[in-house]
């Protein structure tokens, strides 16, 4: 366990430039996932009132 | 408490008090410490000399960075119980710092750079807020093209379409207006312009409908040259829309269009 955390350690955050890129990188990683999320949360909560619910019902 | 006889003791530049048992005696004599300082010597010998170095302990008694106060604090105060606000890898007295020090620089950094990342996120989405609200908005961009099925036009017909809130002339031009329009020597034009370069497909003619002049929508097929008439100062375009006669100064505009395929138009 001491030595994960250390590789880590060494290997990420010890430099500030590794720090920074580690931080660009995972911020690409949770737009993509918090979007998706809020996303799907919205669609769940608006379920039936969005227009792509309801869409089949006018179009065909 | 205070009475006019007690006062009376403090009034007087002189006083004779005689002990009455019930009061305390006031010291009548004040007997201060008398400040000793050593005499100079004179320097003669290097005994003499040696007299006046400050030997021994030497300290700083009076001043700016001599504690007045002296508190006993260990004697009346309780330390309080850190250990909920100290880390478990730490908290035994025993525990070697060293060994469990990358692991708690990592969570401290993991928080930061969590920080770090909600900040980033959070900006970006506020930059972009902002500009794309510079961009234009879907209701200009839903005007902002228009399709045109071309065989809808017949030939020697102008049609008028509304574009960007400008009218349009899509114009089918016959084989004869085509060879009178190329045949127009360049030169004798105000706005010199050859019918080539004015059109992709010489039967099809897209210029905006606006008069050069002041702005008003010309006629189609009315004036002396067959194209289009302004009538508000009366400025005569060819079947080209370029001028020839009248006030305007400039040809009709020709917008940014193409052929998608054979049958259909796309301006803008």
């Amino acid at each position: 366990m001491a030595g994960l955390s250390s590789t880590i350690y060494n290997s990420v955050f010890k430099r500030t430039s590794t720090f920074a890129l580690a931080c660009v990188g995972a911020v690409f990683f949770f737009e993509r996932s918090f979007d998706l999320t809020s996303e799907l949360l919205f669609d769940k909560i608006n379920e039936g009132k969005l227009w792509k619910h309801i869409k089949h019902n006018y179009e065909k | 408490m205070l009475k006019p006889t007690n006062v009376s003791l403090y009034l007087k530049a002189t006083s004779q008090v005689v002990s009455n048992n019930i009061k305390p005696l006031h010291p009548n004599v004040v007997i201060t410490k008398k400040l000793v300082t050593p005499t100079p010597q004179l320097s003669l010998t290097s005994f003499t000399l040696s007299k006046t170095l400050p030997l021994g302990n030497v300290r700083v008694i009076s001043g700016p960075a001599v504690s007045t106060q002296v508190r006993w604090a260990h004697t009346d105060i309780n330390v309080p119980d850190w250990s909920q606000y100290r880390r478990d890898s730490v908290k035994s007295s025993v525990a070697k710092s060293s060994e469990s020090e990358d692991s708690r620089k990592n969570f401290t950094y993991l928080i930061a750079g969590a920080g770090t990342v909600t900040a980033a996120y959070a900006a970006k989405a506020v930059v972009t807020q902002f500009v794309s609200s510079m961009s234009a908005s879907a209701d200009v961009l839903a005007l902002a093209k228009i399709e045109i099925k071309l065989a809808e036009i017949p030939e020697g017909k102008s049609v008028t379409f509304k574009w960007r809130g400008k009218p349009l002339f899509i114009r089918h031009r016959a084989a004869d207006e085509i060879a009178t329009e190329q045949a127009v020597p360049v030169s004798s034009l105000r706005d010199p312009q050859h019918d080539n370069d004015r059109v992709q497909r010489p039967e099809w003619l897209v210029v905006i409908g606006v008069c050069t002049h002041l702005g008003c929508v010309p006629i189609a097929n009315a004036g002396d040259f067959g194209g289009y008439y302004c009538p508000c100062h009366g400025s005569h375009y060819d079947a080209s829309g370029r001028i020839r006669k009248g006030p305007a100064p400039l040809n009709l505009e020709v917008p940014f269009y193409e052929f998608p395929d054979e049958t259909t138009l796309v301006v803008g």
